[in-house]
């Protein structure tokens, strides 16, 4: 399974775009920069008798280098009162849908979007068509998003103050649940085509999320979705989620959906 | 599918501290792995073999303590073992539960020589 997801290996193509831009490799982006480590502490509880096995105690997160750069982010984003979304879902679940018409309707909000996909320009495309300035991330095999990446793309992107950004992030409900970019709230999309039970299959993913959008609730008389269970089941593995019950193609529900990206703007 | 990626941060980390040390080659490196930190230990395994070729971790070891899940109950304060995000308290039977150990994802030790 490893040998096909390959996320982040050295060489392998993370590619920053954005619409109408020809291809063009960051080789930064692939290679993770890491701190020069006066950062972190390490504790070097060994005596200094080469020569021997000895073992030097680390006692080091293994993501700590992502949550330091997340963190770095984050302070971009309050400094400049950037409110930062994390859409994550699995791949089909509406997310750009939900993206095209969120940022047609809301005019009065700086908006940008950041698109993470294994490959194409297509999610970017159709952001950029509504106007918004948009960078896509290609991450060539990988199969998430993460802090560096973030970094290089916001810095392209030139964020206003006092705005909205949105992380598209990879369509996949496992990885990017590990992965904190130093967004305000993560978002999980779940559309009423998928099972009800998917809280509870890919628990990590609602565990990690503050709000939970249950999307395409017009194609609930046509499924078998049962949406008190979904929420319940959501509720079961994270009891702080909140919902938004929507349809990003008719536009039912999505009034409690903007007054909740208008308020966290203000805050 | 991200185990990859955590490998090669485990690799990477690894190999710095030894460097930082004066050590030439790595044989063992010691992790702490909760039950809820989202990580398939097989699969880790699996990618790490692969990540250590060609670095002074090559054909060094992998240990890997499991570290148990632990939750408190919000209702009643009650603490018990828990191996899913979807606890349920056996004291009051209530969802509302706090994870408090079993995230762990953390590089332990690293065992050097020459």
């Amino acid at each position: 399974m490893c040998d096909s997801c390959g996320c982040g290996l050295p060489g392998e193509t993370v590619t920053f775009r954005k619409h109408g831009e020809e291809h063009q490799h960051h080789g930064a982006g692939a290679t993770h920069t890491h701190a020069d480590g006066t950062t972190h502490t390490h504790t070097h509880d060994h005596d200094h008798n080469h020569g021997h096995d000895r073992t030097l105690a680390i006692e080091q997160d293994i993501l700590g280098e992502n949550s330091l750069l997340a963190q770095r982010n984050r302070g971009y984003f309050e400094a400049k009162n950037v409110f930062t979304i994390n859409l994550v879902s699995s791949p089909g679940s509406g997310k750009t849908t939900l993206l095209e018409k969120t940022l047609t309707d809301i005019n009065d909000i700086a908006c940008a979007v950041i698109e993470g996909d294994q490959q194409t320009m297509n999610d970017a495309d159709r952001v950029a068509a509504t106007g918004v300035p948009v960078l896509q991330i290609n991450t060539g095999n990988g199969c998430h998003l993460d802090a560096e990446m973030i970094h290089t793309a916001y810095t392209e992107l030139k964020l206003k103050n006092d705005s909205l950004l949105f992380i598209e992030n990879v369509g996949n409900l496992v990885c990017p649940a590990l992965f904190d970019l130093g967004e305000n709230k993560r978002v999980v999309v779940i559309s009423v085509t998928e099972g009800d039970d998917k809280p509870i299959k890919y628990p990590s993913m609602f565990d990690t999320a503050d709000i939970c959008v249950i999307n395409k609730i017009d194609l609930l008389p046509y499924v078998q979705f049962d949406v008190a269970k979904c929420k319940e089941y959501a509720l079961q593995v994270n009891h702080h989620l909140e919902f938004f019950e929507l349809s990003a193609t008719t536009g039912e529900g999505l009034e409690a959906w903007y007054s909740w990206l208008h308020a966290s703007i203000k805050k | 599918m991200h185990e990859m990626s955590i490998a090669m941060s485990i690799v990477d980390i690894a190999c710095k501290e030894a460097q930082k040390d004066g050590a030439k080659s790595i044989s063992v490196i010691e992790l702490d792995v909760g039950k809820l930190a989202g990580v398939m230990v097989d699969s880790l395994m699996f990618c790490y073999e692969s990540v250590c070729k060609g670095t002074p971790a090559e054909n060094s070891k992998l240990l890997v303590n499991e570290v148990t899940g632990m939750g408190e109950c919000l209702k009643c304060h009650f603490e018990f073992e828990i191996d899913s995000f979807m606890a349920l308290c056996p004291q009051c039977e209530s969802y509302e539960v706090k994870i408090k150990q079993g995230r762990e994802l953390k590089l332990k030790a690293v065992t050097v020589n020459e």
